[in-house]
């Protein structure tokens, strides 16, 4: 039986996920130790000092590329460059969690996710003062899952990341303090669909591990590029792009997604559709990129279907929808495609020489910003009955709140790729990627999708600026300073990434290196 | 260049302020800020002249390639020049067509001179991608102004409609112009056209621009949000879709022209639809009662004629376009505003009401006849030069093909005639005494509304007198226009000069031609409206646009109801439809399949497969969970058996056990539902469910298969059995695997098995982790009276706390007999499993087993006196020992988890020998026996007690997800 012998840990290069997950564990103690009175304020200084901790820790990292742990985690610049974007969206979610000037009952979330709906116990703490924080750790915990997914070099820690990060968002998808019915079964859905998208993952790694003997990125894509690849590889790949394409919502593995959206917390929403896209694409991108560069024939002509599917069915469907979390849920599974045509255009090889992967980058860091604010706007509008997501019930919103109207406005406008907002910098740099890899027919696919979705966005546009107000409309709400300062970094960010980019794509570029 | 483009920025954005201050007067500043364009462009008319160009490039981002680079040559100058001047103007006229006081002053200043600045910009990019945020800025620009204030629905659907329209063909020109930008190497206009590249993809590229061309200049099929958009404010319809932004299709085509003219596809698609428009525009104008309407589709036809002529390619025609660009800049906006001017004072605008109001507004008619006779294409005006150039170049040549030519001419003339036709009509209309008895109940009033003042009624007179003046000093545009030809092939014979006169020439004759044509349709317009009555044609491009729209509603609405219904069975079936898709197609094509196939190795084997393929197809036909639930659990034992066949009992017993305890929780959990599943699906959905989870079987059992066969290296088990007699000192290879070999798996499990049976907890008990254990002698003295007809007999400790028809005399004595010989057996389980079948797992799992044979036999007080521990103390105590032994192993100066084995003589046992990987099996089983009652004690006994204590559950009813 041979030694098992330490793997050597940068703690440098691992000080982001040690931040993050420290943090976490910290949260768990403060949740099972620390007095109720002043939970709240002590959960989100740890989890904001957590993830802003790992945000700095990762700017504090910028340029290096070292592989650690035993190989089992690449950190490079894609991982740093994308773990700095689910650090900083995490962040900001984690503000709007926080949040306790909109709702009367001070919080998004229900005080005990466990009671079940409808029982006396369940009308008792309606009543209840009581804020729950359980949401801090667990939504820490999944960022650090992000993180670490974005940067694991060998399947098996991808698929622990995986877990890590999936398991807490199913819980607290099902943790709404208003209709409780249907965050719970958004949760039990996510989960359920969720638990066979791992299998299906699982599987896959286990074909690739026994086709290739190992488990490591690099092996994988040595084996690749001297052996061909075999029938194994190529099955245990396809169900590896199962698993992974499902949690990043790309059609046909999206039918969870607008459900989920529409039940969980928006707050939670907001989170999944930033954070854990970023997190899903790059695993994608390394998956392809750094395994199976060498093996392109194996994978592009399965994405390209997936893109096209995906942007068809995002664009065509959000068109019919009236709820508004519905909604941006179809528009996530639209981008999910748009990302994708980002992907297929990684270029041959992986000497960093195709501007895919910058682009793609950029893309999720500004589509992430995007809809984060998009969600975190819903959560102002507000009737008796909690938020107002019902398109209806936004219309005439110009009237009763410019301001709000504004940025939702803005906000919109970049989802559909108006010039001068950052979606569309993200979108013309991953359009103009494919074209240069010679894919232009998707791209064509995409300008089209872009424009179907485009009218459900500026549909809602026209709803605010352009109808009357509904009788006994939704009102406004005043939101206060955690929401305030997430909506004003996201919408800074949409417009400085639309009129001064240059910068964060030079940053992008220089970074888009894999080691592994 | 850049200053006044953020020159017009600046002023938008400081508009509103100042329109809260000055009221209306706010345009009259504003005006100067386009004028400022204009003076600044003439100012570099020499340099133009003299073949030269004014370039500024300032890098935007330089990662994409993304720079302004704005660039004013002899074109540019062209169209900056007619959109400054007659923006200035048109804003001029807006300070008195506003209402003074019109809280929407403002906004509408802020966007007009916006889109201003946005035109210009369009006109003096020269980066395509600044060229296509222009052209899109100036999409939003006309969105929010025929939109104006959102209170009319006709408003909002016609500002929706052009904006979808124009978006889109926006975006086809942006894939274009990617394409294009790739074929020639660059991002700039100007070295596209000197190098479009070649190949298939230059001609995809030409003709998606095009597609964004001919959206934006309302070009068949895509004219009818041009007349649509009439809903705007007279200004905006006279600026936008008149002078400035439909314009911008024709200036794209122009820019390209030189280079692309001779792209496949090109000529053939300009020319036709430009002539078709032509033609459908003119027809449609003289159906219009509606002043401003039949300016629209005049608009339209004049539209396709710039088309035809700037699109031709050859040097003749493009100078016969430039001017007649300029030409119908200045007599349309001229119409237009004469129109506003009209509505204004008279109150409104339908040609049948409106009578004698040339004499009551002289000057303006004054004005608008000009600006008629131009459109008509009468001398002296500039219309009848630029009409006069385009007929000498198709007659002598004009584009290659000569034949093409002629009939390219045939056309043109057709549609001046009509051109004709609707501008006497409309002069007639709007101001001639009109005899004949308007069967409308409501006349026009005789007194005007409004008397318009001089400053209302400049910017008509200066754009028709231009109009006026640019006739016979034509000959001085012809440098500039000239300027722009050189760039084209000439396929006439031989250059002419723009002017009004040429001499007796054929182009003069299809002139009178064309004037005297549109007299008579004019004059017998009685006839020709009722023939075009009967020719209604039932097609329509708008309908079109909303049925389309409707369609794709609808597909949408279909396509959602069909895979979007919140059902998990429908979305677990697309993702593994997919699965098969891809991965089984994988699987099914390329796959080595292995060389032989062996049915089985006893007959055995298929009697249990048979069994348990009977009990899978039974399951799905059962309507009850209960017996579905057993039935899926016959499918376990019959692995369970495969096992025993395989010679692996151990495995065979865990499974067995597994199984059985799966079952316990099953119905824990299942009597809480409603007993039978209601099957709701009809015939079509259950085949599609068939076959999705045949085939994921099917795909499941081949890829199996197929990675059997595909094993190329030695299993690692091989060594096992060496490594555990040897290392691990059992003979049990499967259990010394578990607690030896591979003991840190095992570690991990039992840890994961301790979370998941906390987690089971605490979901049921809500406070703590467990609830307080019901003892049977405290609930004995509320439960006696209840006991009373019970037998008499205690069997078990709390049998007597059931009601009496729960109780079952014979399972009490089966208990009572049975439940130590069971504990007793799980410890022999645990202690022999290192040598013979056995270990923790199973163990543990029998003693569960016992535990639940107490709680069927006597409830849950039964079940807090057969185990009065608290299930996490066990859980607690085994991860601790499990967790120990490794330390141990560790201080003993192995491995972590390593074995050590003592050998002694004991008196009474004889030899025995202890090896520490006991203590771990041991942790292990307290595990599972903590698990096995954790799920008792939270999905049995506090499930039953909720329901004893009558927790009411209300589910509000009316919560579904909206879909």
């Amino acid at each position: 039986m041979g030694d098992i012998t330490a793997p050597d840990l940068s703690l440098a290069a691992l000080a982001p996920l040690l931040f993050v997950f420290g943090a976490a564990c910290v949260g768990v103690l403060v949740e099972a130790f620390g007095p109720r009175g002043n939970r709240q304020p002590v959960q989100l200084a740890v989890a904001l000092v957590g993830t802003l901790g790992g945000l700095v820790s990762v700017l504090l990292l910028a340029g290096r590329g070292e592989v650690t742990a035993g190989g089992a985690l690449a950190v490079d610049g894609a991982a740093l460059f994308l773990q700095a974007v689910i650090a900083g969206l995490g962040a900001l979610s984690i503000l709007l969690f926080a949040e306790r000037a909109l709702d009367p009952a001070r919080s998004a979330f229900v005080t005990s996710a466990a009671v079940p709906v409808g029982s006396p116990r369940d009308r008792e703490q309606a009543m209840s003062p009581r804020v729950q924080t359980e949401v801090y750790p667990l939504a820490t915990f999944a960022i650090g899952g992000m993180m670490l997914f974005a940067a694991s070099n060998d399947l098996l820690i991808m698929f622990v990341a995986l877990e890590v990060l999936s398991l807490p968002l199913y819980l607290i998808s099902g943790m709404a303090r208003r209709r409780r019915l249907l965050s719970q079964e958004a949760a039990v859905k996510y989960f359920l669909l969720g638990a066979f998208a791992s299998g299906f993952f699982l599987y896959g790694l286990a074909l690739v591990y026994g086709a290739t003997g190992s488990i490591r990125l690099s092996d994988v894509r040595a084996y690749a590029a001297v052996g061909g690849a075999d029938v194994l590889l190529v099955l245990g790949l396809a169900l590896l792009v199962v698993g992974l394409m499902f949690k990043a919502s790309v059609a046909p593995f999206h039918t969870w997604t607008p459900d989920v959206y529409q039940g969980a917390p928006t707050p939670v929403t907001a989170f999944m559709a930033a954070c854990t896209k970023v997190a899903a694409f790059a695993a994608v991108l390394r998956l392809l990129y750094v395994a199976f560069g060498t093996s392109e024939w194996t994978w592009r002509p399965l994405v390209y279907g997936i893109a096209i599917v995906s942007m068809v069915v995002g664009a065509v469907l959000g068109l019919t929808q009236t709820d508004l979390k519905r909604m941006l849920a179809y528009s996530s599974i639209a981008h999910a495609g748009f990302l994708l045509v980002g992907v297929i255009a990684l270029g041959a090889g992986s000497d960093g020489g195709g501007s895919g992967l910058s682009s793609t980058m950029f893309y999720l860091l500004a589509y992430g910003l995007t809809t984060l604010g998009a969600f975190a706007v819903l959560t102002l509008v507000r009737d008796g009955d909690g938020e107002a997501t019902h398109l209806s019930q936004w219309a005439g919103l110009a009237q009763r709140s410019p301001l709000t109207a504004a940025i939702m406005g803005i906000f919109l406008l970049a989802l559909a790729g108006i010039p001068l907002t950052s979606g569309f910098t993200g979108k013309f740099a991953v359009f103009r990627a494919a074209i240069e890899d010679g894919a232009w027919p998707l791209v064509l696919v995409a300008v089209l999708a872009s424009a179907v979705a485009a009218f459900f966005y500026v549909r809602v546009i026209v709803l605010m600026y352009f109808s009357a107000p509904a009788e006994e409309g939704p009102t406004v709400g005043v939101p206060g300073l955690p929401t305030t300062i997430a909506l004003a970094v996201t919408v800074t960010a949409t417009l400085v990434l639309g009129v001064a980019p240059g910068p964060v794509l030079d940053l992008a570029q220089r970074a888009a290196i894999f080691v592994g | 260049m850049i200053v006044l483009l953020l020159l017009h920025l600046g002023a938008a954005l400081v508009a509103p302020a100042l329109a809260r201050w000055w009221g209306r007067q706010v345009f009259l500043p504003l005006a100067l800020v386009p004028a400022a364009g204009f003076a600044w462009s003439m100012t570099r008319l020499p340099t133009v002249l003299d073949g030269g160009e004014v370039r500024e490039t300032v890098p935007w981002v330089p990662t994409l390639d993304l720079a302004v680079v704005l660039r004013l040559d002899a074109l540019g100058l062209t169209f900056a020049a007619l959109v400054t001047g007659v923006g200035a103007l048109v804003l001029l006229y807006c300070a008195r067509y506003v209402e003074a006081g019109d809280p929407g002053t403002g906004r509408f200043a802020a966007q007009m001179t916006a889109f201003a600045g946005s035109m210009l910009g369009l006109v003096l990019a020269d980066d395509v991608y600044l060229l296509y945020v222009f052209w899109e800025l100036t999409t939003v620009f006309s969105f929010l102004l025929i939109g104006g204030s959102g209170a009319r629905v006709a408003g909002r659907r016609a500002a929706g409609q052009a904006l979808v329209l124009t978006t889109a063909g926006g975006l086809a020109m942006l894939a274009g112009l990617v394409v294009l930008a790739r074929t020639s190497g660059s991002t700039l206009l100007s070295e596209i056209v000197s190098d479009p590249g070649e190949g298939r993809l230059v001609v995809v590229g030409t003709l998606l621009v095009l597609v964004g061309a001919l959206t934006k200049s309302a070009m068949v099929p895509f004219h009818f949000w041009l007349p649509a958009a009439m809903q705007a404010p007279t200004p905006v319809s006279a600026y936008l879709h008149a002078a400035a932004m439909v314009k911008a299709g024709v200036y794209l085509v122009a820019r390209l022209a030189p280079g692309l003219a001779d792209v496949p596809g090109w000529r053939p698609t300009v020319l036709g639809l430009g002539l078709l428009t032509m033609l459908v525009g003119g027809y449609r104008a003289l159906r219009q009662n509606d002043l401003k309407l039949l300016l629209a589709f005049g608009t339209v036809s004049q539209l396709g004629f710039l088309m035809v002529l700037v699109g031709g390619g050859g040097a003749e025609l493009g100078k016969a376009g430039l001017a007649m660009v300029l030409a119908h800049g200045l007599f349309k906006s001229t119409l237009f505003l004469s129109v506003g001017v009209v509505d204004h004072a008279a109150g409104t605008r339908d040609l049948r009401r409106l009578s004698g109001l040339g004499r009551r507004l002289p000057v303006l008619a004054g004005a608008a006849v000009l600006a008629a006779a131009s459109m008509a294409g009468l001398p002296p005006l500039l219309g009848f030069v630029g009409k006069e150039a385009a007929f000498t170049a198709l007659l002598e040549g004009g584009v290659p093909d000569r034949a093409a030519a002629l009939a390219v001419l045939a056309g043109l003339v057709l549609g001046s005639v009509l051109t004709v036709a609707y501008t006497v009509r409309f002069v007639w209309g709007a101001f001639a005494r009109t005899p004949e008895p308007p069967d409308l109940p409501e006349q026009a009033p005789a007194e005007l509304e409004h008397r318009p003042g001089p400053l209302f009624l400049a910017a008509p007179t200066v754009l028709a007198l231009v109009g006026l003046a640019a006739g016979p000093l034509s000959p001085l545009l012809d440098p500039l226009l000239a300027r722009y030809a050189e760039e084209l092939p000439l396929y006439a014979p031989e250059t002419e000069k723009l002017a009004l006169w040429h001499g007796l020439q054929p182009a003069l004759a299809l002139s009178a031609v064309t004037l005297l044509g549109g007299a008579a349709l004019f004059a017998v317009r009685g006839r020709v409206s009722r023939a075009q009555r009967r020719l209604k044609s039932p097609l329509s491009a708008n309908a079109g646009y909303w049925n389309l729209l409707q369609a794709l509603d609808r597909l949408a609405v279909l396509v959602t109801g069909t895979t979007q219904r919140g059902s998990l069975p429908a979305y677990l079936g697309t993702i593994l439809a997919t699965v098969l898709a891809i991965p089984g197609v994988v699987l099914v094509t390329r796959v080595e399949w292995p060389g032989q196939w062996r049915a089985w190795d006893s007959p055995i084997q298929a009697v249990v497969a048979v069994a348990v393929l009977a009990a899978a197809a039974t399951a799905v036909r059962l309507r009850q969970r209960l017996a579905a639930a057993l039935v899926v659990g016959i499918t376990g034992y019959g692995l369970a058996v495969l096992f025993v066949l395989q010679g692996a009992p151990d495995l065979a017993l865990t499974q067995f056990l597994i199984e059985s305890i799966t079952l316990v929780a099953f119905v824990l959990v299942l009597r809480k539902l409603p007993l039978s599943i209601v099957e709701r699906h009809n015939r079509i959905e259950k085949v599609g469910r068939t076959v999705v989870a045949v085939g994921a079987g099917l795909f499941m059992g081949l890829a199996s298969a197929a990675a059997l066969s595909a094993r190329t290296a030695a299993p690692v088990s091989e060594e096992y059995p060496a490594l555990a007699y040897e290392v691990g000192e059992g003979e049990n290879v499967v259990n010394v695997t578990l607690v030896d070999i591979r003991a840190w798996d095992t570690f991990g499990e039992i840890s994961v098995l301790v979370v998941a049976a906390t987690g089971v907890a605490s979901l049921v008990f809500l406070r703590r982790r467990t609830g307080a254990l019901a003892r049977a002698r405290g609930a004995a003295g509320g439960d006696a009276v209840r006991a009373r007809r019970a037998p008499r007999g205690r069997w078990l400790s709390a049998g007597g706390t059931l009601q009496p028809q729960r109780r079952s005399v014979v399972l009490e004595v089966v208990t009572r007999l049975l439940f130590h010989t069971v504990v007793v057996f799980s410890v022999f389980l645990l202690f022999s499993g290192h040598n013979s079948p056995g270990g923790g797992f199973a163990g543990g799992l029998v003693a569960g087993l016992a535990l639940v044979l107490r709680y069927f036999a006597g409830g849950r007080y039964e079940l807090a006196e057969a185990a009065p521990v608290d299930p996490g103390v066990l859980l607690g105590l085994g991860l601790l020992l499990a967790g120990g032994t490794g330390a141990v192993g560790l201080a003993l100066g192995g491995q972590v988890l390593e074995t050590a084995v003592f050998e002694a003589t004991v008196p009474v046992l004889g030899d025995v020998k202890l090896v520490t990987a006991l203590f771990f099996d041991i942790g292990v089983y307290l595990v599972v026996v903590g698990l096995v009652l954790d799920v008792l004690r939270s999905l049995g006994a506090e499930l039953d007690r909720q329901e004893e204590e009558n927790d009411p559950i209300e589910a509000a009813p009316d919560e579904v997800i909206l879909r």
